[in-house]
């Protein structure tokens, strides 16, 4: 049986896929090494253009224009150059709206296009280019702790990892929130309310990593300048006990800490497995640690967590495997593996647990 | 003997968006028989990146389940030698992400709705629809930037009727080569023109030298009149080519198969088709509705004609996501037996799309993915119904047999549950048999149809399909508690008994499965059952199933009380009515 899994493990390989949004160019090679905010793919986004209605904006028919149009195809213009122009009573100017060239005309219109800036991505995580992905990016791997979080807005960023609870389930409060913490990535417990978020902006923090997160609070997470990630779930969900504590053993050391995932919307089958989650990695010198196998069979002692309510975030230790299907309070009937969370036993069904590896 | 001939075992692999499931049927005595099933998570996404991992799980549980081998050497054993092996392997998906699809047309009630519903036969998403309605001031400008910034798979380009409108079909044409010319070359989307026959050579010359670009015929070549055929069939070509053969692993299956691959809605549509032609009644449909995780399919076959609607990223935890964020939680709160607020219920629709394979443990979890499952299937509904040829709003036809099927409605825990999802969701009219496809089957034994017909269908006439019950449901308004149907219920032993259902309730009576029973129906005169008109009654042959006979007097449409607490009220009764 497959089980899916999250990588909670103090030393092992990092393995960051760096990919680009569209095709572009790999500026790295393969077993370069790679600083953090060293380049290794950029691409250039189509090319910025407007159709300019100079026959309306003139107020002359297509077919009468010529006459009056003061660039040809294949000129270049400034911001605000004159494109066309009719003197006389009540004349009237049409001007380029930005710099570009004039790539296309007919029909009374101008079509005008200027070159897009090129995009650019770091390597994020201080490593070796492990493999180079034509013309999409890089994968780059170190070794170091990874925690891969389920729900990420979108940002990323490297810096100082700072604990600013005392406890996994303790939320994070705004006046925990000061100035000391400028540029670093907070762990925040359980949750955070709206008021820690925008002491959190004001405070100029560098990321934030918290259990669980509001769902009436993510559009407001969304605009955030600043990457959040949740280790374990949606709602009222506590940070996991096991990633609490390698959090906090790994307070002072840098971190990189990624919110990108896959659009909720669509099925996306990366949220189950090492790539594309959202994750903190803290790179360390060691050149070598556990490798994570993503076939881990579920056995007598495995590490997992539980993904559905009533023991969401909760993480223990499978003590039995019993034969047969539990009844649930919903009435359904499943297989399930008995858990020990610290002390309280619980069975809990296959489906609704993973591995943490 | 020919190979079609020799096939006795096929193994069929079913990938889906979150679960793989396979089946084996298999020749016992004279007839085909699901034998054991096996279902695993599907692994089409990192980090196996690889479709047939999960191919390969589900079969080590199958050699676990059955005592024999069915994959050797990193390959399944075909042909069968002995024990070993199957005859045949088939593979069916849904697991590969919809087309992208821009629409782009005149006028959005004519060329464009037909063009909508040939897109509808596939998986398929509309990213954008491109036209002139909504007062843009620059719409060749939007529109290039549209198909530049999305870069879909394909641009649908239609309008005017043969004959008909040029230069506003040249207009969009333009924009679209415009958008197109922008993107990398592997980037730029695939043109299909079915529009005014007259502009085929000019939209071909404007567009070919930017994008690849065929012709079919036109969507819409009168006004009246409405030709989906040549266009639904290079839609699924171009799915099966850009979608099903590029999902990673999936040469891999095709290798182990030799047969083609086949989308599982087409599959699902086949054994509709086939219900419809067993059951031989041309003046009642066949109705099939699967609803996933990620889609939901509904298949109606009415005078032999298959309607397929595929209604990708609308199924039961994606779409209701997104329906929640976009409209709030109040069509889902609606179906709640039990108060709870939009944080608890925006909780469980984010847990759930990020741990699809999830299954709720407790009973508030529970209502938030049934009324998930009611939403979504009722939205689906009403645009199915505009393939059809109906309004939105227009009541369902009678269909006989339902067939119901897919993860999130056969998952349910109870029957009960089952059926009333189904109800609330589809609300049938009249008296319908209502088939379960338990163990996920359907979609398979269409695509067993596909090399052993005979297998297909004996493998469904030897009870692949569970019945869950005959539902009759009467449409009229009456008081609450007012007679609606008087029915005497005369079972094969000769035992009979009278009833009355009455307005509002749902009513259930025994008629196990496997029994028989002849009704004798008289419906009060302001209620139709279907049997020609308003009060008209008479004799019908039912079958049982789980739930037995069963009368929804609720009404139709279906109202729910305006009322919070009256009406989690009545959804409490009505779950408990049916034993849910």
């Amino acid at each position: 049986m497959i089980l899916p899994f999250s990588i909670v493990n103090p030393l092992t390989r990092i393995e960051v896929v760096r990919q680009l949004p569209q095709p572009g160019k790999v500026l790295v090679r393969e077993r370069d090494n790679v600083e953090t905010f060293q380049l290794v793919a950029e691409y250039t986004p189509p090319p910025q253009f407007a159709i300019i209605n100079v026959s309306r904006e003139l107020a002359v028919p297509p077919k009468k224009l010529s006459p009056y149009l003061e660039v040809a195809v294949g000129d270049a213009v400034a911001e605000g150059a004159v494109l066309a122009s009719r003197g006389g009573l009540g004349g009237r100017a049409c001007r380029a709206p930005f710099a570009g060239t004039v790539t296309g005309s007919g029909r009374g219109r101008l079509l005008l296009e200027a070159p897009s800036r090129p995009v650019q991505l770091n390597a994020l995580v201080p490593g070796i280019v492990a493999r180079v992905l034509p013309g999409e990016g890089a994968v780059i791997q170190a070794w170091g702790a990874l925690i891969q979080g389920v729900w990420g807005n979108g940002k990323e960023v490297f810096g100082v990892l700072r604990v600013a609870v005392r406890g996994a389930h303790q939320s994070l409060r705004a006046k925990k929130l000061d100035a000391s913490l400028q540029g670093a990535v907070v762990v925040g417990g359980s949750s955070c309310d709206e008021e820690a978020l925008e002491q959190a902006a004001e405070m100029q923090i560098g990321g934030m990593i918290v259990g669980g997160v509001s769902p009436q609070l993510m559009p407001r997470l969304m605009e955030m300048p600043f990457p959040v990630v949740a280790t374990d779930g949606v709602g009222k969900v506590s940070m996991s006990e096991a990633i609490f504590k390698l959090l906090r053993s790994l307070e002072g050391r840098e971190a990189a800490l990624s919110g990108r995932m896959p659009d909720l919307h669509r099925p996306a089958w990366s949220r189950l497995g090492d790539v594309e989650r959202p994750y903190v990695a803290v790179p360390m010198p060691a050149q070598n640690g556990t490798v994570v196998d993503r076939n881990t069979p579920l056995t007598l002692g495995s590490r997992v967590r539980a993904l559905r309510a009533p023991y969401m975030g909760m993480s223990g230790v499978v003590v039995d495997i019993p034969p047969g299907f539990v009844l649930l309070e919903t009435g359904a009937r499943r297989p399930c593996v008995k858990v020990d969370f610290e002390g309280e036993t619980v069975l809990i069904p296959y489906a609704n647990l993973e591995l943490l590896l | 003997m020919t190979e079609e001939q020799t096939i006795e075992s096929i193994l069929v692999a079913d990938c889906g968006a979150v679960n793989t499931n396979l089946l084996l049927l298999e020749r016992v005595a004279e007839s085909y028989r699901f034998v054991a099933q096996a279902e695993t998570l599907t692994t089409a996404g990192a980090p196996w990146n690889d479709v047939s991992v999960g191919v390969v799980h589900a079969i080590w549980d199958l050699e676990r389940i059955t005592g024999r081998k069915f994959h050797a050497n990193g390959k399944v054993i075909v042909p069968r030698e002995g024990l070993t092996g199957v005859d045949a392997f088939v593979v069916i998906l849904s697991a590969p992400e919809p087309l992208h699809v821009v629409l782009a047309g005149l006028v959005p009630e004519m060329s464009l709705e037909s063009a909508s519903h040939a897109v509808a036969s596939i998986y398929a998403s509309v990213e954008a629809v491109l036209c002139r309605e909504g007062g843009l001031r620059s719409p060749e400008e939007t529109w290039a930037r549209t198909v530049r910034d999305l870069a879909p798979d394909v641009v649908l380009l239609v309008g005017g009727v043969d004959g008909g409108a040029s230069r506003p079909v040249m207009e969009l044409a333009d924009a679209i080569a415009l958008g197109a010319s922008m993107l990398e070359s592997d980037r730029r989307p695939r043109l299909i023109y079915a529009g005014n026959a007259k502009l085929r050579s000019q939209v071909t010359k404007l567009l070919g030298e930017i994008v690849t670009v065929d012709v079919v015929d036109n969507v819409r070549p009168t006004v009246d009149t409405e030709h989906l055929g040549p266009t639904q069939a290079l839609l699924e070509q171009l799915y099966i080519e850009q979608r099903l053969y590029k999902l990673p692993g999936v040469d891999t299956l095709s290798v182990w198969s030799r047969l083609p691959l086949l989308p599982t809605a087409t599959a699902f549509g086949r054994v509709v088709e086939y219900l419809w032609h067993r059951e031989g009644r041309q003046e009642r449909g066949v109705l099939g509705v699967d609803v996933g995780a990620a889609s939901i399919t509904i298949a109606a076959c009415q005078h032999g004609e298959l309607a397929l609607s595929v209604h990708s990223q609308k199924g039961s935890v994606y779409g209701a996501l997104a329906l929640a964020e976009d409209e709030g939680v109040a069509a889902l709160q609606q179906w709640l037996p039990e108060e709870m607020n939009a944080a608890q219920i925006l909780a469980v629709l984010y847990n759930r799309a990020l741990k699809p394979w999830t299954i709720p443990q407790q009973l508030p979890e529970l209502w938030v993915e049934q009324a998930a499952v009611r939403e979504m299937l009722r939205r689906a509904m009403r645009e199915a119904r505009t393939i059809w040829g109906g309004s939105q709003e227009d009541a369902l036809p009678g269909f006989d047999p339902i067939l119901v099927s897919g993860g999130s409605l056969v998952h349910m825990p109870r029957p009960g549950q089952i059926l009333l999802a189904l109800l609330d969701g589809l609300e049938p009219t009249g008296i319908s048999t209502v088939l379960l496809d338990t163990n996920r089957a359907a979609p398979a034994l269409g695509a067993i149809a596909g090399i052993k017909p005979l297998a297909a269908a004996s493998a469904l006439d030897a009870g692949t399909l569970v019945p869950l019950g005959t539902v009759i449901s009467p449409v009229g308004k009456a008081h609450p508690g007012e007679g609606i149907l008087q029915m005497r219920i005369i079972y094969e032993d000769g035992s009979t008994l009278a009833v009355e259902a009455h307005y509002g309730e749902l009513e259930l009576w025994p008629l196990l499965p496997g029994q028989r029973a002849t009704l004798e129906l008289r419906p009060n005169r302001r209620f139709d059952i279907g049997l020609g008109a308003p009060g008209h009654g008479g004799k019908v042959q039912v079958m049982g199933g789980l739930l037995g006979l069963v009368v929804d007097g609720r009404g139709r449409p279906l109202v729910l009380p305006e009322n919070p607490e009256q009406r989690r009220h009545r959804l409490q009764r009505w779950l408990w009515d049916v034993g849910g």
